[in-house]
């Protein structure tokens, strides 16, 4: 006879009950405080402080300590000029793809594969990613994790997913190439389906995250709620069309301890070699073909044949819509640019800034990630895949369209210095 | 835990957690009337873009220091003070982290290492109120400390 998943979970609870005795015990201080922190009274507000910690750690590490204080300043000071000097002689083309804009005076602007594709990749990036991948190696080593797993399971199980789909969820706001590995560890096709494609689609990267963080401050909340809102929306859909199980897995929650420097450096660099060497070759190939399709006139030519959705549909000025289409390639630079354009005249509302940035994080995966999916999925959930992201863009951007037509969020947006 | 141990930790972190909840709110009414950009009364700042964060994490912390007054020497109520007195050293720590990296670096159009002194000292003139409270949260190390002892 074989047994469903509910069932087997049903008789191991009948053969625990009649077997298992338990006595009363005095717990020590560290199952108090594991208790504490899974019960969700006292859970979700100690979740959310060491949510805070970790974002707030993670600004300040990636963004003032490394990006701004030293990144900045090597790159701009330093590389570029050096760049500009080499190439100097060469072809205006090869200049144009490797250094970008001859009149940039920063990395970021220049747009070219050794300037801004590096700088990206090592000085925004990098730091971000370390910073993520640090603090999330500490959660896991302390024990915390697998609770943080626990608290959310309830929540997760309405779309399908048990509580430690988060752990790949919350990778891939680091990186989503080693967010869509940690999918492995989910039991059935059906669940791995489900979190690649909402993590694919709903969770923005760390290279997006420190952009935006520098670009939106303000505007960061409220990005993030969109998301969520769709990650469990979209998940919930998904969850009822798609057939297979989900079923219940058994979780080890291990005591709290101290973190060991060695596991967390094996971890932190696992995690930061696969972005090094699996996301960064893509991050540069955006870079050439954004270079290529500039430099040919064809980002031009797609824009104003696009250019009726991206601001028929989805409400947006019509100076977006090349930005809107290097996001297929490079989703960072290509909210930088939109926050480059305002700094040069056009005239974009709070409200606008708010949809393009949804729009960018919501309807491609980067390149790397697909690629990946490509090697996770098989060719029907890569449609799959696919059809959620366009459908959603749509729906997204009319929705969003339609919110901004009640004249919310209509003053004009002004970029941060 | 000892007799005396739970008492303390029963009037003390009652009191505290009355003060730090006063806090939490306080935060939310300044951020109401203010915005992010807040206030500064004397050494005391309430401002910044997780302003409300900050808020919401100790008006938490100071409900769960009040709901373990009750019965203070038994363990898990220890435990929900020792939360509440973690949640506040995050939101401390992290402010101090924050001046630490804004200054060792001189920001973007800055110099390479280190202000000058007198930037340094301006940078931690006002402090939110979490940093005062982490110092006065360290009392747990009391009733923790003889628990240890009575086991």
């Amino acid at each position: 006879m074989e047994l469903t998943v509910d069932q087997r979970w049903d008789l191991v609870e009948r053969i625990s009950k009649e077997t298992v005795e338990v006595g009363k015990y005095e717990p020590s201080l560290k199952d108090a405080l594991a208790d504490v922190t899974v019960r969700p009274a006292t859970g979700i507000p100690f979740a959310i402080a060491v949510i805070y910690g970790f974002w707030a750690f993670f600004c300040e590490f990636a963004g003032t300590l490394f990006t701004d204080g030293f990144f900045c300043k090597i790159f701009d000071g330093y590389w570029l000029p050096w760049l500009q000097g080499v190439f100097a002689g060469a072809p205006a083309w090869v200049f144009n793809i490797f250094v970008g804009d001859p009149l940039a005076d920063n990395c970021f602007e220049a747009f070219g594969v050794l300037s801004s594709g590096i700088f990206v990749a090592i000085g925004v990036v990098l730091p971000a990613i370390v910073a993520f991948y640090l603090i999330f190696a500490i959660l896991e080593d302390v024990g915390y994790m697998p609770r943080l797993a626990v608290l959310v399971d309830t929540l997760l199980h309405k779309i399908g997913l048990h509580g430690y789909a988060i752990v790949p969820t919350i990778l891939s706001l680091g990186c989503n190439v080693p967010g869509v590995t940690a999918t492995r560890s989910l039991e059935t096709r059906k669940q791995r389906f489900l979190a690649i494609t909402l993590l694919g689609v709903f969770v923005p990267c760390g290279a997006q995250i420190g952009i935006m963080e520098g670009m939106i401050p303000g505007l960061i909340g409220w990005v993030f709620l969109a998301l969520a809102i769709g990650y469990f929306g979209i998940g919930w859909i998904i969850n009822k069309i798609v057939p297979g199980e989900s079923p219940e897995i058994l979780m080890d929650v291990p005591p709290y301890q101290m973190p060991t420097a060695r596991n967390i450096w094996m971890k932190l660099w696992t995690r930061t070699s696969k972005f090094l060497t699996v996301a960064v070759p893509f991050v540069l190939l955006g870079c050439v073909i954004v270079a290529v399709l500039y430099i040919t006139g064809a980002m031009d030519a797609i824009a104003s044949g696009l250019s009726p959705v991206i601001t028929g549909v989805f409400g947006l000025p019509q100076d977006t819509a090349a930005a809107m289409i290097a996001g297929f390639l490079r989703k960072d630079l290509a909210v930088g640019t939109i926050g480059m354009l305002a700094a040069g005249g056009m005239t974009i509302t709070v409200f606008q800034v708010f949809t393009a940035v949804v729009l960018l994080s919501i309807y491609f995966p980067c390149l790397a990630t697909f690629a990946l999916m490509i090697k996770e999925l098989n060719w029907k959930e890569i449609l799959g895949t696919l059809a959620t992201l366009i459908v959603m863009v749509f729906v997204y951007g009319a929705i969003l369209h339609l919110i901004g037509l009640s004249g919310i969020g209509s003053s004009p947006w002004v970029p941060l210095e | 835990m000892s007799n005396r141990a739970a008492k303390f930790g029963s009037i003390y972190f009652g009191i505290f957690g009355a003060i730090v909840l006063i806090f939490g709110i306080a935060g939310f009414v300044v951020m109401g009337a203010y915005g992010t950009e807040g206030v500064t009364w004397g050494p005391l700042e309430m401002s910044g873009m997780f302003f409300v964060w900050r808020a919401i994490i100790l008006v938490s912390a100071g409900a769960m220091y009040l709901s373990s007054v009750c019965n203070f020497g038994d363990t898990r109520q220890l435990a929900k003070s020792v939360a509440a007195s973690i949640m506040i050293w995050i939101v401390a720590g992290m402010w101090i982290w924050a001046g630490i990296a804004g200054s060792i670096p001189g920001g973007e159009e800055g110099g390479w290492f280190f202000p000058s002194a007198e930037e340094l000292v301006g940078l931690w003139t006002a402090i939110p109120p979490a940093v005062f409270l982490a110092l006065l949260s360290l009392a747990i190390i009391y009733p923790i400390r003889s628990r240890r002892k009575t086991a």
